[in-house]
């Protein structure tokens, strides 16, 4: 009896995986089919950034770096080769400046190449 | 008859992480058995000490590939006990899902590597096969497939459609089903009887004596999960049993597991159907007034402890995490005592060892 349910559960499946084709995709050549939540590489929108410092602060893998010189004048620089993909930049921001994309391609010879300046903010005379 | 001593590990293809093994056999039957820890110590605790509490959620993340939600969930309740926080009850219920949900991922994870070291491969293929509905589920959720990152101090920082929802609950009738042939498997496959019954004993004396916690020690007799015994919300509003076998084998075990893995889908589908509205985390203040609390979870190798101590600053004065795979790991040369050495394998199968746990 136990013989006949294995054979009843199994030859259905078998049918459906032949008849389903292979699983994997032919990347880099189509598209990888990545979830809405997926954690890729960090941006920014510019304009959004004040410089204050809130996402250095927390970045569990020191992935940016901020250079400030006063108030107006400050890089916000992004280490993506010590990124760890968690998003808290992205929670901690206050104003919805920092985002991270499905982008997870950083293959590279060359790891200083990697280094992102996010913000150059230079003061503006006025 | 001569004694030889036959090394296993650090690096032996029966380990799926690095551990060592001394065993004196005599024959075919292992006579004495020495354990040897600490190859993958990274020093966590100390890192802690270091860091903020922030950045801290993502640094016991790194505590174990497996079980990583449980161990934030665990650190993040402690330090919002410290906050004297109150944490939304949706954010409760999401994280009690992901807990769950982790809970069938390392079970299934587990019965594929028994099958493995058994020479059971269909087994193994089947549960990891299963696994993937899982973490499907998982990586929908959070983004990833294990590093999920969606803890914060105050809540979550995921939130689900209605769409989403719907999703999911048609993912768990497909794992339902695959589920409940496993356990079939496990319940009638005399192959896998004979290479499991009988084997790795554990009484309940040597429970009790060493401390066990989780599915090795219920499935040794003793009733004890404090996801009912002492429930954090929101298990105090779901039905669940908790299974327990008296056997002690490492068949008990794998029933045992089985049996939370079907219990685990169905607390799934609860969390989904009762999932209330509104926020998912309350905002929590950055400097953690001074005190020290105990936070404990039901992790799915058993009870995970964090004891954390605030001096008043953002950055934690210690933080000591007790893992439930240490107490397992102990029982060891107990079990393998008159082992025959071709068991040896189901035995360290048996008690799901997570060495990266255990060494932090």
């Amino acid at each position: 009896m136990r013989c006949l349910e294995s054979i009843a559960y199994l030859f259905p499946r078998i049918w459906r995986t032949l008849a389903r084709g292979p699983q994997t995709v032919a990347y880099p050549l189509s598209p990888i089919d990545l979830p809405a939540g997926y954690r890729g590489r960090v941006h920014i929108r510019a304009e959004l950034c004040r410089g204050c410092g809130l996402c250095v602060r927390d970045c569990p893998a020191f992935g940016l770096e901020l250079e400030r010189e006063d108030r107006e004048t400050f890089r916000l620089i992004y280490h993506p080769d010590r990124c760890a993909y968690c998003g808290q930049c992205e929670e901690s921001c206050n104003f919805g400046a920092i985002y991270l994309d499905n982008d997870f391609v950083h293959g590279t010879f060359n790891r200083e190449a990697l280094i992102e300046v996010l913000v150059d903010r230079k003061r503006t005379n006025k | 008859m001569n004694r030889i001593t036959v090394p296993i590990g650090p690096q032996h293809p029966l380990l799926k992480e690095p551990m060592a093994f001394q065993l004196t056999v005599e024959g075919e039957s292992v006579i004495e058995s020495t354990l040897r820890l600490g190859y993958v110590h990274r020093g966590i605790e100390r890192l802690c000490q270091e860091r903020t509490y922030v950045q801290n959620i993502h640094l016991v993340e790194r505590v174990c590939g497996i079980c990583s939600h449980v161990h934030t969930t665990t650190y993040c309740q402690g330090v919002e006990a410290l906050l004297g926080l109150e944490v939304p009850l949706r954010g409760l219920y999401l994280r009690t899902l992901l807990c769950e949900l982790e809970r069938i991922h390392s079970h299934l994870l587990w019965l594929g590597v028994l099958a493995r070291n058994i020479g059971f491969d269909t087994i193994f293929m089947y549960a990891w096969r299963d696994r993937e509905i899982v973490l499907d589920i998982m990586e929908d959720l959070s983004g990833g497939r294990v590093s999920h990152a969606v803890n914060v101090i105050g809540g979550v920082r995921i939130d689900l459609t209605e769409e989403h929802r719907d999703t999911i609950l048609s993912q768990l009738d497909l794992l339902d089903k695959q589920v409940a042939h496993l356990l079939g498997i496990v319940e009638h496959e005399r192959s896998l009887k004979a290479r499991t019954q009988n084997i790795g004993h554990l009484s309940l004396e040597d429970v009790r004596r060493y401390c066990v916690v989780g599915p090795v020690a219920r499935a040794s007799g003793l009733n004890v999960d404090l996801r009912r015994d002492r429930p954090p919300p929101p298990y105090d509003r779901l039905t669940f049993t908790v299974p327990v076998h008296e056997d002690g084998d490492v068949w008990a075990r794998t029933w045992v597991r089985m049996r939370e893995t079907v219990e685990s889908v169905r607390l799934c589908r609860q969390i989904l159907t009762l999932l209330p509205d509104g926020p998912v985390a309350a905002r929590a203040r950055r400097r953690v007034p001074a005190g020290e609390v105990i936070s404990r979870s039901e992790a799915p190798r058993g009870e995970v402890i964090y004891y954390i101590r605030s001096d008043g600053s953002d950055i934690p004065a210690r933080v000591k995490i007790r893992t439930p795979t240490l107490t397992s790991l102990i029982t060891l040369p107990t079990q393998l005592e008159g082992v025959n050495m071709a068991d040896v394998s189901v035995v360290l199968a048996g008690v799901d060892l997570c060495i990266a746990c255990a060494d932090r």
